[in-house]
């Protein structure tokens, strides 16, 4: 009899112990394939949020304004974003563009204050930049060109006390390094799918923010999107060699400028590595199942060497009886985590609870990516693991002498 | 040995006699401050000046109209470009910005009070502290020293009570003019937090003016705010209503 047959045929013999090691496996599959969805998910969406709300994939400022951001220099601006933004359109690659004013802002209303921070956008243009449509803008409208008027995140709104129609003044630090204060009319509320937004942050009208700012066709930054296939790194260098490029900008791209998406890639090494303890834990089963079997099977050992099989055959015979079972159970394990994850994928995680008061670039509801890639390496990681442990237990086989084996049990 | 009513006589007359300096450094103390504020006192008074601003992103002038009533009641119109129409007005209890875009007059409190006013060096707390000074702060004749070749009383002044900008001052007094030649302001803990001199002062028949000083923060890197008076009209007359919120937005 062909030892795969036969081995085939005892996983079968003793249904519940291979159902045992099965499990184990499977469900270490299966924790690993959701674990990557759901690590790819929070990269997607932490990369989009960089991309959409706070560095674009190129971000363009004063060359000085970085160096000194912590004393908010808002008299650092970018020259003629208009004239730059055209520009910038011809270069390949290059998606949408969002010039930019931010700034932080004391809310006054009645007696009591609140911090906040603005951002001056140009409401018609930015919809190709981010979306400020309806799914974003929960009660009223958005803020009109050239109209004293505010977007306010929902948790801010609720904080200061204030709906749509209501008025507040704000006051900030101009560009002429004074301070100036300005009365805005809250056009709508909006719930914005990063939480950071909801909660400090107001939109207004760009041309009216730099008339309040006293910054007349100026801007504090342009955030560039740029094409999927297109490498933002290298664009940003285009842009750095492009004539009429100004020497006093500083153009960079999303990666070099925050590092949390660079602390979620970290975090993909080291998942990887706890992905590694799944497995030998798993494998603490199969190995524990394996002696199992050979402590249980030992007349059946001592009877198929006394048949004349040899004990590299009895170690292949076991080998091949686990490397049935971490196929079928990988397979099944990697197919429930996808099934699983594209459920998720579509009905998202919702964190909202979780993320209260959390200052991290990722949004309140995560929907996990399922990656081909890393799921048909969880596969074969899975039987590759599963089976090479099964193999420290099975070696004891070859020295198992079949009178002895014969005598025991 | 002295009998029991002997010792107290003693003790009594030692510390009468150990006090009498601290007592009479005191009244000096007070009469110096009390003469330094009376001789910058004034019913009313109108100027005309500037704020010049320098930090490490150059330098910035802000220019301005004030009004002052007493003590206490004050009022700024700036006029530079950037910043024409604002308005600061200060009474006995509040602090007040105005802004012509703002639909809503600003009443500055709390925390809000040490922000840098206009992006100099004097925050809208410095504004608060007015010229009675014996009502907030205790008063101690240091000693005397020479101030840029002038002598001058060192007093240090401590606050009675938290209502003040500053815990703690030292001031040195102008022996022959009873102007400030120079001021320290300190935290709690000590730690010097700005200093001021004064550059020029302007006589009015029987009264000072400071017409030029330099304020420096301690705590920022290369910042100094000079102010200037360019036209001081003193007595001038005001309505009763001026130093109100109604005369904010004329």
């Amino acid at each position: 009899m062909k030892l795969g047959s036969l081995a085939f045929r005892n996983i079968f013999r003793n249904f519940r112990r291979s159902l045992l090691s099965a499990t184990a496996i499977a469900v270490a599959s299966m924790s690993i394939v959701l674990l990557y969805s759901l690590l790819g998910g929070m990269e997607q969406d932490m990369k989009y949020n960089l991309q959409t709300y706070s560095t674009g994939a190129i971000r363009i400022r004063n060359l000085e304004f970085t160096k000194y951001e912590r004393l908010n220099p808002m008299h650092l601006t970018v020259e003629n974003p208009e004239t730059l933004g055209q520009t910038l359109y011809k270069i390949n690659g290059v998606s949408a563009i969002s010039p930019r004013i931010g700034f932080p802002a004391r809310i006054y209303k009645g007696d009591a204050t609140f911090n906040a921070m603005g951002l001056g956008v140009n409401f018609e243009t930015e919809g190709n930049f981010q979306d400020l449509g309806d799914a974003v803008v929960q009660t009223g409208r958005l803020p009109r060109e050239g109209q004293n008027e505010a977007l306010l995140g929902y948790k801010l709104a609720q904080e200061i006390g204030v709906t749509v129609g209501d008025k507040l003044t704000i006051l900030s630090t101009t560009a002429v390094r004074g301070t100036n204060a300005i009365t805005l009319t809250i056009s709508g509320v909006a719930v914005f799918p990063f939480p950071a937004l909801n909660e400090k942050t107001f939109y207004a009208p760009l041309d009216r923010v730099q008339y309040f700012l006293k910054m007349p066709n100026q801007v504090q930054e342009i955030l560039i999107k740029t094409n999927e296939a297109a490498s933002a790194s290298q664009i940003a260098e285009i842009m750095r060699g492009w004539p009429g490029m100004s020497a006093e900008l500083e153009i960079m791209d999303w990666k070099s400028i925050d590092s949390s998406y660079s602390m979620i890639e970290m975090a993909s090494t080291v998942y990887g590595i706890m992905a590694l303890f799944f497995f030998l834990l798993g494998s603490t089963v199969i190995l524990n199942t394996t002696i199992m079997i050979i402590y249980e099977r030992m007349k059946e050992i001592g009877t198929l060497g006394a048949m004349g099989m040899s004990g590299r055959q009895l170690v292949t015979l076991f080998f091949l009886e686990s490397l049935y079972i971490s196929i079928i159970a990988s397979f099944l394990g990697v197919a429930l985590g996808m099934i699983i994850t594209v459920i998720l994928q579509k009905t998202g995680i919702d964190l909202t609870a979780s993320m209260e008061g959390v200052d991290i670039d990722i949004s309140s509801v995560l929907y996990p990516q399922l990656s081909l890639k890393s799921t048909v390496l969880v596969f074969f990681y899975s039987v590759i693991v599963a089976s090479i442990t099964s193999l420290i237990p099975s070696r004891r086989v070859r020295r198992i002498e079949p009178v002895e084996a014969l005598r025991s049990v | 040995m002295l009998p029991l009513y002997k010792k107290h006589t003693v003790v009594l007359i030692l510390g009468t006699l150990l006090l009498i300096p601290r007592i009479l450094s005191a009244q000096s103390a007070e009469s110096i401050i009390q003469k330094m504020d009376e001789l910058q006192s004034f019913d009313s008074l109108k100027s005309t000046g500037s704020l010049i601003t320098k930090d490490r992103f150059g330098t910035k002038t802000v220019t301005f109209i004030s009004w002052s009533e007493g003590s206490d009641s004050s009022l700024i119109e700036f006029t530079s470009a950037a910043e024409a129409g604002q308005k600061i007005l200060r009474t006995s209890e509040e602090l007040f910005l105005y802004f012509p875009d703002a639909e809503e007059v600003i009443r500055l409190q709390g925390a809000a009070l040490r922000q840098s006013m206009m992006g100099s060096d004097i925050s809208y707390e410095d504004m608060t502290d007015g010229k009675d000074t014996l009502d907030k702060y205790e008063v101690e004749l240091l000693g005397e020293e020479l101030v840029e070749g002038q002598n001058c009383y060192v007093i240090e002044m401590t606050a009675k009570s938290r209502r003040v900008p500053y815990p703690k001052q030292t001031v040195w007094v102008l022996k022959e003019s009873f102007i400030p030649q120079k001021v320290e302001y300190f935290s709690k803990s000590g730690k010097l937090l700005k200093e001021m001199r004064v550059l020029e002062v302007m006589d009015m028949d029987d009264k000072m003016i400071i017409s030029r000083m330099v304020l420096e923060d301690k705590l920022k890197k290369n910042s100094s705010t000079e102010m200037i008076l360019e036209t001081i009209e003193v007595d001038v007359s005001l309505p009763s209503n001026f130093f109100s919120l109604d005369q904010l937005s004329w």
